[in-house]
């Protein structure tokens, strides 16, 4: 057995589902609010200064820590309902090794998020390209600008969903570990900062934001540096309690 | 050739001891049959076989290796554990595919073993609206994608018609008889009594008994006495276990037939009939794994059973 297989059992369970539907709906619906705010959202003056310039509209199509945490759910969804479900017995019982099977599951899941990340930024993209003509601005983005926000949001949605999946196969179960990602990456982060105002720079959102390019709180390289340490800790627990944990 | 062997295992869930330095081994080209009442670790012993959960205490083997260190495990073991391991909205086929490309199995013998629990017509529609026999036969379908010689089975006849199961017994029998390791639990003992030719019976985490199942049936003696309370009282003390057969005789399981005649006559008592008798594996079942401590007789004679005794000396 190859861990390729693995990898591959684990995509194909995530695409013969409709969970993947369900987000790709979300992102579709994210990138209509998004071409609708262009379309008819104003400053308090009743201008539309927030799209006037290439960096404030890159700042408004910035989707890196949305995509996280959308994907942050996506992760706990998958593997959490592994558990609800048993269907992490059949699992563990045609890939005994568990960290092996963990690592594949990590990985199918990770690709999945990326692509929900990609995805979703190339739909807000796209929504606002198209809704920008029923304004008095055209679409300032440079190349470059668009490539960065491209890979940033595939880069949060991939390291959210393997957060997510680390949280999922801590608490194993579905509201748990949905409640968990929430508290995780929308709630506790904030008030941390309210704590320890130094740690501003290094919740997903501010570091979502300097990877794709509307902030510079912290250079880009500690900002992904971070961003990745995001993930894997909680992969990392999640890997120890399935090895440590009866699966029934 | 894949002997499975469950040797001193024990398991705590908090301070409940679940299986109790529990020993038994099932040999392969026979069909052995795990019994035991709700709650007697049944399950949690498969689980352990399985490495699905860690033991206390002791070890579980299968040819001499733990399942995670088998080095083809779905090629090697069919389980079917648990009856809704499965997605929902996933279809038959789909749950399949997954453990095909896992384990590298051709995509091609999925149609064949939907054919063969005949679910090829249901193969595309989501598990959800499957009912428990289909689940079972998907399940089932699982464990035998492989084509592996053990199976280890878990109330395998859960919700299947009677055209299911006797596909399942045929299914079972046949597999035994090709050398294969084939270990079942189940609640419908008159499904085991023909279909296991060895039995493994629990009771609260405890071995109570094993071993052929045509000898543990012809291990009792019926006996007819004027002193049934003398008579109890003292093969209760010789460690038997005594209950009132349907016509009022004595049956009495856990010593010899020679034994309980020298032991009458050494007392005194008179037997008007002593005889061996072969009993249900429904009475036997009971007898191994009551819990009661006394049962009353239609008579004023108090018959005492035994709960913690072995019926069969192990």
């Amino acid at each position: 057995m190859t861990w390729l297989r693995l990898v591959r059992g684990e995509i194909r369970k995530l695409t013969t589902t409709k969970l993947p539907l369900g987000f790709f709906a979300v992102l579709v619906l994210i990138a209509g609010i998004d071409a609708a705010v262009v379309m008819f959202g104003t400053d308090m003056d009743g201008s539309k200064t927030f799209i006037s310039t290439a960096a404030d509209q890159q700042s408004l199509m910035a989707f890196a820590f949305n995509a996280m945490l959308g994907t942050g759910l996506f992760g706990a969804i998958a593997v959490a309902r592994e558990y609800g479900h048993n269907t992490v017995v059949p699992t563990y019982l045609t890939s005994p090794r568990r960290t092996r099977a963990g690592l594949a599951q990590l990985t199918a899941v990770l690709l999945g998020g990326g692509i929900l990340g990609l995805v979703g930024q190339a739909l807000i993209i796209a929504g606002v390209a198209l809704a920008l003509p029923s304004t008095d601005y055209g679409f300032l983005v440079s190349i470059g600008g668009v490539t960065q926000i491209l890979a940033a949001s595939t880069l949060a949605g991939a390291v959210g969903a393997v957060l997510g999946a680390g949280l999922g196969a801590v608490i194993r179960n579905l509201g748990g570990a949905v409640t968990a990602v929430v508290l995780a990456l929308f709630m506790i982060p904030p008030l941390v900062v309210q704590l320890v105002s130094d740690a501003s720079s290094w919740i997903p959102p501010a570091l979502g934001a300097v990877i794709s390019g509307v902030s510079s709180d912290v250079s880009v390289w500690a900002a992904l540096m971070a961003l990745v340490a995001w993930g894997v800790v909680p992969a990392a627990a999640g890997l120890l309690a399935v090895n440590r944990r009866d699966v029934v | 050739m894949y002997p499975l062997e469950i040797e001193s295992v024990t398991k705590r869930y908090g301070h409940e001891v679940v299986v109790d330095d529990l020993s038994f081994t099932v040999a392969p080209g026979r069909v052995t049959g795990f019994l035991g009442p709700n709650g007697a670790g049944k399950s949690t012993t498969m689980k352990i076989l399985l490495d699905l959960a860690s033991a206390d205490a002791g070890h579980a083997t299968i040819a001499g290796t733990r399942y995670r260190g088998l080095k083809d495990p779905a090629r090697t073991v069919g389980v079917v554990l648990e009856p809704n391991a499965f997605h929902p909205g996933r279809s038959g086929r789909n749950h399949l595919r997954i453990l095909a490309d896992v384990t590298g199995i051709p995509p091609g013998r999925i149609d064949d073993l939907l054919e063969m629990v005949e679910l090829s017509h249901a193969a595309d529609r989501h598990v959800g609206g499957y009912s428990l026999g289909m689940r079972q036969r998907l399940g089932l379908a699982a464990a035998l994608l492989g084509d592996p010689s053990v199976l280890v089975l878990d109330e395998p006849g859960n919700g299947l018609d009677p055209q299911g199961i006797r596909w399942l017994r045929d299914l079972l029998r046949a597999r035994a008889a090709a050398g294969g390791t084939v270990f079942v639990s189940s609640h419908l003992l008159a499904e085991v009594e023909h279909l296991a030719d060895e039995v493994v019976v629990i009771n609260r985490g405890r071995l109570v008994a094993t071993g052929a199942l045509a000898e543990l049936q012809q291990a009792g003696t019926s006996v007819r006495t004027p002193e049934p309370g003398r008579l109890t009282q003292l093969l209760r003390d010789a460690g038997a276990t005594v209950h009132i057969g349907t016509e009022g005789e004595l049956v009495v399981r856990g010593v010899g037939i020679t034994d309980i005649g020298d032991r009458a006559c050494a007392a005194g008592i008179a037997l008007h009939e002593l005889i061996p008798q072969a009993g249900s594996l429904e009475e036997l079942f009971l007898d191994w794994t009551s819990n009661d401590n006394t049962h009353l007789s239609s008579t004023d004679t108090a018959v005492v059973v035994e709960t913690e005794r072995q019926a069969v000396p192990l």
